[in-house]
Parts: structure tokens; C-alpha cells; sequence
């Protein structure tokens, strides 16, 4: 029996199933990547240039040692020196940190997750194409390469999942239990759904568009944009979808579900519309200024409007109470710059503004008030170099 | 004026040794580094599988181990062979993903088995008695009947002594057996 055992081992290579088309050509493309760049054989006056360049560099290497046993010059390799309290007070504001009372802030900026938890980690530079905070940031779900990946802030446990491709999109659902992301696949975008343990991964929806899909309070729902433009609310317990189909919802941006109500607001490029939880509401347009953000802010709706032309007006987070199909405005909170992405959570209000000099995160304290003001200037929690591109921005 | 269409061969790379590919995927040449890829991805692919039993882990570990051949071909031997130098990546690729999982993930079982619905009755349930043994028996079956490395080679890639190697595969044998011979009983 063993004999027979050994033989069959020997073919199970053979009889196993092939990989996928698109996983051999992911993968071909990995490893051309990380070939040895194309070397040209150096000429001779070359090899006498780069002779003379490592020998520059050994003198000035010689040069810094002086100066540093003179003390003009500090020298270290490795571990850096400890800053002085003047370089200290320079970096705080390009370190991220937690706003006031929050668990936890998560920004992916150019495709580098920076996070930092009230328990004290700091994460910089991680690698990510889009990432999303649990609830009270007990996790952090990111699209690393193409996998979903989730990590505890604690370092203490983590699962990660092939997702066929990159992950564009996450939102969590707020009872922690389920994780809807959205992934590249076949030239468009799929929905999927899995645990938040990382198990039970479900396909939704094969044709959708790359936009963080919002869940209800309830958890029990969740709305994404269908491939067409449609907003679409999918119902897990009973797996049917509901497509929102108003003129003012179409090519929807945005998406988030009222925290009572199962009110959904739908963003668009140039305004927002309400479907559904008794406020339904047409539609409201501010074009031609831009909307840059959308979220609800302990019950009122946070909508970011930039102004078509920028310098002419200010950029504005206006707020509104939506009810019985109508929207009034409460007022707004004035922003320096345009904003590039905006998080509601409870009564906290974070942007990302595209100033000039530099992207900053702000976060307004919960409980701010509702009038017209601007966003608190010291609530600045981070400071990246202009023109860098906000992909997500979390706050828990 | 118009003639007959002219077939023209560019440099055609089906033909040529491994060493002779490796020597110009050093030099950056792509086409070389291509058909290495397409001679062997196939079986990476599978050991990965075999290993671990799941497509998409497969693919990570197949993808990464492939990835990080080519990143260190300047570092290869082309005095010997390649196949087995990529397929001790391959294994120890797996291996490191295997680990960290467990790692991450505690105790908890591992997903359902991912056997794929062409095997033949016979090959699937080998399979699945295959995923099924402890990891570390699992790996060293898969390296020693899978991938054909000797115990000794086993035991230099898992830094392990030839010994315990052995027993290993002793044992997962004698386990393999069992579960055969228990699944041939539930079908007769």
C-alpha cells in the first residue's frame, strides 16, 4: 500500500488543477519587475570617473569624520540620534497623531498608509492602496499588492486573503463583523464581502464602480454604485438588491447611510441627493462648484463644497438637516484650502485640504459648533508635501 | 508592389538552455526572463498549491517566490541547475506565508481546502488527505514526492537534521495510508 502511495505522490503534482490565466500573467509581471536593470559595460572614461567619484566620496566621508570629532558635524549610521527639542517641535506637525478623543486616524496619501492608534503605534510609509478603520480601531483593513489584508493596530492578530487583484475600495460594516471591498478584476471592479475574522468571502455584485460602498447602522445593509452609475442598496439577510434610480443619484461619488434612519445620501460631482429613512430628497446642486466630500455629522449632513474657481469663494463643509424631502442649511465651517477627502464620525469632523504649501489633516473637536467658523487650526494632525493625492481618510 | 507575406524569427527563445536564459535575464534581457517564467510557473504554481491547498495562497507564494528568483539571479549558480534552486524559493516562499498565517491567525483552523473539481475521484482524495496532515509533514511530503527533493535537501531547506526529516515523512506516510484506506471503506 505504501508503494502505491509513494507512486501516486510522485503524479499528484501532475493531476493538481492549473493556475488561473490572470495570476500567471500578475505574477510574470511582478518578476520582470524585479529584474536586474539592463547593464551596459562601463567605457573607460566612465570606470576613471567612477574611480574618482568613490574617491571623492572617501575624502569627504573623511572630511564629515573631522568635522564630526570637532563637533560641527553629527555622524551616525543606523539607528538615528535622538532629535533636539528644537527638531522635535519642527517634525510634530509632519508626524501623524491622534485627534483628541479618537482611538485611531488612518490616511493613505500616494499610496502610503500613515496610522496612528491612541495606544501609541505609529505606522508611516506602509505600501497600501486603500485602507479603513474598524470599529474603535480595534483593526485596520488595507489593499496591500493584491490582497486584502487586515492588521491589529496591536500587532496581536491579523489575517490577510487573496483578492485577485487590487483592492480599491473598503468599508466596514459598524458592527465590525463584515468588511465590503471592492476589487480590480478582468478590466472592471467587483464587490465582495467577507467576515471580519477574513473568512467567508462572498462575491456581490460582478459589475461595480470604484466607490467606498456605506453601510447602514444596522449592519444589516449596504449600499455601492452599480458599474452603470446607479446607487444600489444590497440587503444581506435576504440577498436583494434595491437600485436607487433618480436623476440626481446617477454617477454617484459618494455614498453614506445616516447613523439612525437608513437615510442614504448619495454624493455626485456637483451635489448630493437622499434616498430613502423618510428624508428622501431629490436632489441638490451646487454646480458648477465641486463636491469634494460627504458624510453625517451627529445627524446633520457634512457636504464638502469647492468652488469652481478657486481664490474667488472659500471652500466650505457645509452642514444641512435633511427631513421630509428637504434640505436646510444649518451653516458651515470654512476650510483654508479645497478639500481632498472628508471623514464624519459621530460629532467629529476630519478633512484632508489641498493647501499650496501642504496637504493638512484637520479634525474638528466633538460637539463643534454648527455655525459658520472656520475648521480649528490647531487640530492640524498632519502635514505631507503639496500636490500628493489623498486616496482615504479615516478617524475612529 | 505587393509579395508574399515574409515570416521572420526575432530572436526566438523556445530553444534555449536554462543557463544560457539565466545568463541574459541577468543582463536585463526580458524575453529570456519571460520563458523562464512560462517553463516553470506552472509547476511553482502547483508545489505552492500542494502546499498549501488554497488557489489564492498558491498564487501569492508562486508569484512572490518567482519575484524574489529573479531578484537574486545575479546571486545563482549557472553551473547548476535552476529548476531546483526556484523550487527551494517556491517551498521556503510557501513556508514563510504558511508560518505567518498561523502566526496571525492563532489557533483557529485553517479555511476550507480549495480542491479543485477536475481531479479524478482518486488523485482528490490523496489531495485532500495531503492537505489535511500537520503542516510539517505536509511539506515535507509535498518537498520529498512533489517537487523530488532528496531528505537530505529537505532537511538543508528546512534546517532540520536528515533524521527528523525522515521520521517525518514516516509518519505522514503511515497517515496517509490511514486516511486512504478509511476513505476506500466509507465508499465501498
Amino acid at each position: 500500500m505504501s508503494a502505491g502511495i509513494d507512486q501516486r505522490l510522485e503524479r499528484l503534482l501532475e493531476a493538481l488543477p492549473e493556475p488561473e490565466r490572470e495570476a500567471g500573467e500578475r505574477a510574470l509581471a511582478k518578476a520582470l519587475d524585479a529584474l536586474p536593470a539592463r547593464r551596459v559595460p562601463p567605457r573607460p572614461h566612465l570606470r576613471a570617473a567612477a574611480l574618482l567619484l568613490a574617491a571623492a566620496f572617501v575624502l569627504l566621508a573623511l572630511a564629515a569624520g573631522a568635522l564630526a570629532a570637532a563637533g560641527a558635524l553629527h555622524v551616525s549610521f543606523g539607528q538615528l540620534p535622538p532629535p533636539s527639542r528644537q527638531a522635535q517641535t519642527a517634525r510634530s506637525a509632519r508626524q501623524l497623531a491622534v485627534p483628541q478623543g479618537a482611538d485611531a486616524i488612518a490616511v493613505v496619501v500616494d499610496g502610503r498608509l500613515s496610522l496612528a492608534t491612541s495606544g501609541g503605534l505609529q505606522l508611516e510609509g506602509l505600501p497600501v492602496t486603500v485602507a479603513a478603520l474598524s470599529p474603535h480601531a480595534l483593526y485596520v483593513a488595507a489593499g496591500i499588492g493584491d490582497s486584502l489584508v487586515a492588521m491589529a493596530p496591536d500587532g496581536r492578530r491579523a489575517w490577510s486573503r487573496g483578492a485577485g487583484g487590487r483592492v480599491t475600495a473598503i468599508g466596514w460594516a459598524p458592527d465590525g463583523l463584515h468588511i465590503a471591498y471592492v476589487v480590480a478584476r478582468d478590466g472592471g471592479f467587483r464587490l465582495h464581502v467577507v467576515e471580519g475574522n477574513g473568512r467567508r468571502d462572498r462575491l456581490i455584485d460582478t459589475a461595480v464602480r470604484p466607490v467606498t460602498p456605506a453601510w447602514r447602522a444596522d449592519s444589516l445593509a449596504l449600499a455601492y454604485v452599480a458599474a452603470g452609475g446607479d446607487p444600489v442598496v444590497y440587503d444581506l439577510a435576504h440577498r436583494s438588491r434595491t437600485i436607487v434610480s433618480a436623476r440626481s443619484a446617477q454617477d454617484a461619488t459618494r455614498l453614506a447611510f445616516a447613523p439612525e434612519g437608513g437615510a442614504l445620501a448619495i454624493g455626485t460631482r456637483h451635489g448630493f441627493a437622499v434616498a430613502g429613512g423618510g428624508a428622501a430628497l431629490n436632489g441638490f446642486d451646487f454646480a458648477p462648484a465641486r463636491v469634494g466630500g460627504l458624510g453625517w455629522l451627529d445627524g446633520e449632513l457634512a457636504v464638502a463644497v469647492d468652488p469652481a474657481h478657486p481664490g474667488r469663494e472659500d471652500t466650505v463643509v457645509q452642514l444641512f438637516a435633511v427631513a421630509r424631502g428637504a434640505a436646510e442649511p444649518l451653516g458651515s465651517l470654512v476650510a483654508p484650502a479645497p478639500i481632498a477627502a472628508l471623514d464624519a464620525d459621530g460629532g467629529r469632523l476630519t478633512v484632508a485640504v489641498a493647501a499650496p504649501a501642504a496637504i493638512r489633516v484637520l479634525s474638528s473637536s466633538p460637539g463643534a459648533p454648527t455655525g459658520k467658523a472656520r475648521l480649528p487650526q490647531t487640530g492640524t494632525v498632519l502635514e505631507l508635501a503639496p500636490g500628493s493625492s489623498v486616496e482615504s481618510l479615516a478617524v475612529r | 508592389m505587393r509579395g508574399a507575406p515574409v515570416r521572420t524569427t526575432l530572436g526566438g527563445v523556445g530553444d534555449t538552455s536554462d543557463r544560457e536564459l539565466v545568463r541574459r535575464a541577468r543582463r536585463g534581457d526580458r524575453d529570456a526572463a519571460a520563458e523562464l517564467f512560462r517553463r516553470y510557473w506552472q509547476n511553482a504554481w502547483r508545489a505552492a498549491y500542494a502546499l498549501t491547498g488554497r488557489r489564492a495562497l498558491a498564487d501569492d507564494a508562486a508569484a512572490d517566490a518567482f519575484e524574489r528568483a529573479f531578484a537574486a539571479l545575479d546571486r545563482f549558480d549557472v553551473e547548476r541547475p535552476f529548476a531546483p534552486w526556484l523550487q527551494r524559493i517556491v517551498a521556503n516562499r510557501t513556508l514563510d506565508l504558511l508560518r505567518a498565517e498561523r502566526r496571525l491567525a492563532g489557533d483557529d483552523p485553517p479555511e476550507p481546502v480549495d480542491v479543485g473539481s477536475s481531479h479524478r475521484e482518486g488523485d482528490r482524495a490523496l489531495l485532500e488527505a495531503v492537505v489535511e496532515l500537520p503542516l510539517e509533514r505536509r511539506v515535507a511530503v509535498v518537498l520529498r514526492f512533489g517537487i523530488g527533493m532528496t531528505p537530505k535537501e529537505i532537511a538543508a531547506t528546512l534546517d532540520l537534521p536528515v533524521g527528523t526529516v525522515n521520521s517525518r515523512l514516516a509518519r505522514a506516510l503511515e497517515q496517509l495510508r490511514e486516511s486512504l484506506e478509511v476513505e476506500h471503506v466509507r465508499r465501498d
